[in-house]
This record gives structure tokens, sequence and C-alpha cells, in this order.
């Protein structure tokens, strides 16, 4: 009992405007991952600080990420920090709001990479006369980030998929927000969203492809 | 039995091409079923009362129209996105949910006459320093997403090129943020402004003043072949308005002053 016409030309006109919304959730997406991925990093030494209160820290930021909704943290984003007087635009706090995700989730991926590692491999390099921080950096990072490398694809795929949230905070200029704006205006919901889904389609499987080529170039043997 | 046959391949006939030919207005008459969508997060056109209850303007006028058709009314709750696919994968057989009747959008979905006329107001944070619209300009301006107000108050800050838009996807969020500073105004409609202020919730508010814009006049939507319907409700809305239907709802949710004019001169009174 689904009758609707399909007006294509209607929602194509729109094409521009969305393929701008589109490069903004990229924007969002790649530095949300770029950022991610250095907190993470900091979570992990962290978790193994001797010093507990980081410990803790570390501890409770992961757990927070991983087990709430990505909504939720965006809206704290946004709405929770303002309560504090401190005001973000929606850009900022959707930015925010994914890297606090990203970081939690990926430190728990470099926590499991770290098991993949003998501990052998850092014993032969103090051994060698490496301090535990060069010992780290250069034999436990390297084969970490290969391990955990296909798990942060993932996490890539997710963060772009995750910016269709910014609309709870007042976002419109990502490919989500730009496609509920122009479905106030025309009602054209089943076009709009239908190119918006193909859209997201496209830049998520661009980002596998390029994973996949990117990881055969760094981790040929 | 020849005589049978011929019969039973009547009757059959019948039936089958008057199921065909039923259309909507058939169809809602037949179930004894009204489905309204409606906002409920749209005080005073739609809301909730203590028991959780639908209530409000939309609600009541969904329930006149279930009475006029002799059906029951059942309100589905919608968000504004959600109106328009609600329609079309026939969760619902109307919406009652102060639709704007712009000419873009009736190449969608379709519009009865105005069943009502929105004014719209400026609400700002006190401490923004707004005194009328104009001050807007180079402010940041939230309302809620897919409004007719919003897509205004966009166009108004695109058209000044300073100052920023920010659609919110609830009219909650719109004050929350605008409370918390986080935008420094919002067009909300007279109705709107003055449920949520009256509340209490929202201290540090401050109304600025009426906006140019041409009324919000809204309709009832259907969809677009369904003329049956569309024409009853044409006849609907008229009937309300004629028999005071219309002024008395106004007075129960809204205010005790005159609602906007929706009479056709000469023709409909």
């Amino acid at each position: 009992m689904f009758d609707y016409t399909f007006q294509w030309s209607q929602a194509m006109a729109r094409l521009p405007q969305m393929l701008d919304g589109a490069a903004t959730t990229m924007e969002v997406a790649i530095l949300s991952m770029l950022i991610g991925i250095v907190l993470a990093i900091v979570l992990t030494v962290l978790r193994r600080s001797p010093v507990a209160p980081l410990r803790a820290i570390a501890r409770t930021w992961v757990e927070i990420a991983r087990n709430t909704p990505a909504l939720f943290q965006i809206y704290m984003a946004h709405f929770g920090i303002a309560s504090f007087g401190i005001h973000l635009s929606p850009f900022t706090s959707l930015l925010i709001g994914i890297t606090f995700n990203n970081a939690g989730y990926l430190a728990e991926n470099f926590r499991g990479a770290l098991k993949a590692i003998p501990d052998t491999q850092i014993r032969a390099g103090r051994s060698l006369g490496m301090s535990e921080m060069q010992a780290f950096r250069h034999i436990v990072l390297p084969q970490m980030l290969r391990v955990a490398f296909l798990p942060m694809t993932n996490q890539m795929v997710w963060a772009v998929l995750m910016t269709s949230l910014g609309v709870t905070v007042g976002m419109n200029s990502d490919l989500y927000g730009v496609t509920q704006d122009l479905n106030a205006l025309t009602f054209r919901t089943f076009e709009l969203f239908a190119i918006a889904g193909v859209i997201f389609y496209l830049i998520t499987k661009l980002i596998t492809l390029g994973a996949r080529l990117l990881a055969a170039r760094l981790f040929r043997y | 039995m020849k005589k049978f046959l011929l019969t039973t391949a009547f009757i059959a006939t019948v039936c089958a091409s008057g199921t065909a030919q039923a259309d909507k207005l058939d169809d809602i008459i037949a179930s004894g079923k009204l489905r309204c969508a409606v906002v409920l997060d749209f005080p005073p056109m739609g809301m909730r009362d203590d028991k959780n209850e639908p209530q409000g303007f939309d609600v009541d006028y969904c329930k006149d129209l279930a009475k006029a058709l002799g059906v029951e009314a059942k309100i589905v709750e919608t968000t504004f996105p959600e109106r328009i696919p609600a329609l079309m994968a026939n969760k619902v057989d109307v919406g009652v949910a102060s639709t704007s009747d712009t000419l873009e959008r009736a190449k969608t979905v379709g519009m009865t006459i105005p069943y009502y006329a929105f004014e719209d107001v400026v609400v700002a944070n006190e401490k923004a320093g707004i005194k009328s619209w104009e001050d807007m300009k180079g402010k940041t301006i939230g309302a809620t997403a897919g409004t007719y107000e919003a897509i205004w108050a966009e166009k108004q800050v695109k058209g000044w090129g300073v100052g920023a838009f920010r659609p919110y996807q609830s009219q909650a969020d719109v004050f929350l943020a605008l409370s918390q500073g986080q935008i420094d105004a919002t067009v909300a409609t007279t109705e709107v402004a003055e449920a949520n202020m009256k509340t209490g919730k929202f201290p540090g508010l401050s109304l600025a003043g009426k906006t140019p814009m041409v009324p919000d006049y809204v309709a009832l939507i259907a969809k677009r072949e369904e003329y049956g319907l569309l024409n009853y409700m044409n006849l609907f809305i008229n009937q309300q308005v004629r028999t005071g239907r219309y002024a008395e709802l106004y007075h129960k949710w809204i205010s005790k002053n005159d609602p906007a004019d929706l009479t056709i001169h000469g023709i409909y009174r």
C-alpha cells in the first residue's frame, strides 16, 4: 500500500548542495579520526601507567564511550557542556562527540592489538638498551597499529555514519543535515533520502577500498 | 443453476468494482477509524496531558473531523519530518499537523484550504539585547527544523550574510538552547512562544515583537490524489469556521482574543 510517484529531477536538482554536505561530513569524520587516534594512543599508554588515578581516567573514558549511545555523547557535547556556560558551535560539538567515541573504541582496539605482541619483544628491546618509552615507540606501536588497522577502518566508517547524529545539536551543513533541510522545503522525502543513502554508501565503500590499498602498501613484508 | 451462476458472477463483479473504486474516504468510513498524524511536541497545537494522553488544538480538530465522518479518531504521533513518510506508507490517513501550505510542498502532497494561521514572534535571550526582529541580524538564530518559521529564518540569515542559523529537532531543544544562551533568538509562533514562556521552565527569555512574515497558513494534508477526502476536508474546515467551532477551539487552547480570519469574503463566512 505504498503509492508515491518518484520525481527524481526535483531531487537531483539539489545534488550539488548534498555533495557540499558530503564534503562537510568527510571533514568531520577525518578530523575526528585523526584526533581520535592520537587520543586513543594516549589512553592506551595511560592504561598501562603505574599511576592509579591516570589508569582510572583512561578506564572511565573508555567505559563511557563504549557503553553509552553515540547520540547521548554528542548531545552532551552540546547541551551538557552548555550548562557549564561553554557554548560550542554544532560543528565543534559534533566533532567532540564523535572524537570522544572514536578514542574510546580505538583505545579498546589497541588494547586488544597489544595482546597480540609478545612481551618478549619489549624485553628484547630493553636488553638492547632501549628505554621503556623507546621500546614502546619503536617496537610496540608500529605493530599495534598494524594489528588494529582493520578495526580502525571500521571506526572510520562508523565515524562517517555518526555525523548523521549532528542534526540533534543543530548541525545543518553535513550530508544528513542538508538532506533534512531540503526535505522540509520540498517534502520530496523518499528521493532525497535515497540519494543521501547512496552517497553515504559510496563514501564508506571508498573508505574501505582506500584502506585496503593503503594496507597493501604499508604492511608489505 | 445457470441463473445462480450468473447472479454470483454479477455480485462478484459489483463487489470487485466496488472495492476497486473505493477511495480513501470510503476506506475511512468502512474501517470506522480515522488515523491522524499529529505532532505532540508542539504546544498548544499538540501535546500530552498529565496522564500522557494527547491533547491540544490539532488533537481536538482530528476528533471533530472523525466525529463528522462518524468514525473513531486515532492519534498517531509523528515528528515534523515524519509526516510525509507516515502518509505515504499508509500509517495515517490524514495529517492534522500544522503543515504550512507552500507551493513547493503541494507538488508532493495534497493540501486543503487553511484550517489555521500562525503569526510569528521573536523570542530572545535577554542577554542578547534584541528588541525587534531586525536586531537578529548578525546573531545566532535557532528554530525547529522543518517548520515554516525555520525556513524563513534561515533565508533571512542567508540574506543578511552575517550570523548563523541552527535548526533543532524539537521545540523543546530550541528553547533549551535559547535559555542556555547557545542561540540568541528564535522565531516561533505566538502560540508556541506564549505556551513555553508560561511553563516557567525557561527564565531569562523575553518576547521581542512580531516578525514581518506573511502569516503561516497551515493546511490538513492527505495524499495528493485523494480528491474525495481533500474535498470533504475543505468543506469540513469551512464548517468549523462557520459554526464557530474554530473560534471555540481557539479560545480553549490558544487565547481569549479573536482567531485569525479564515473566511472568504462574499463566498464563505
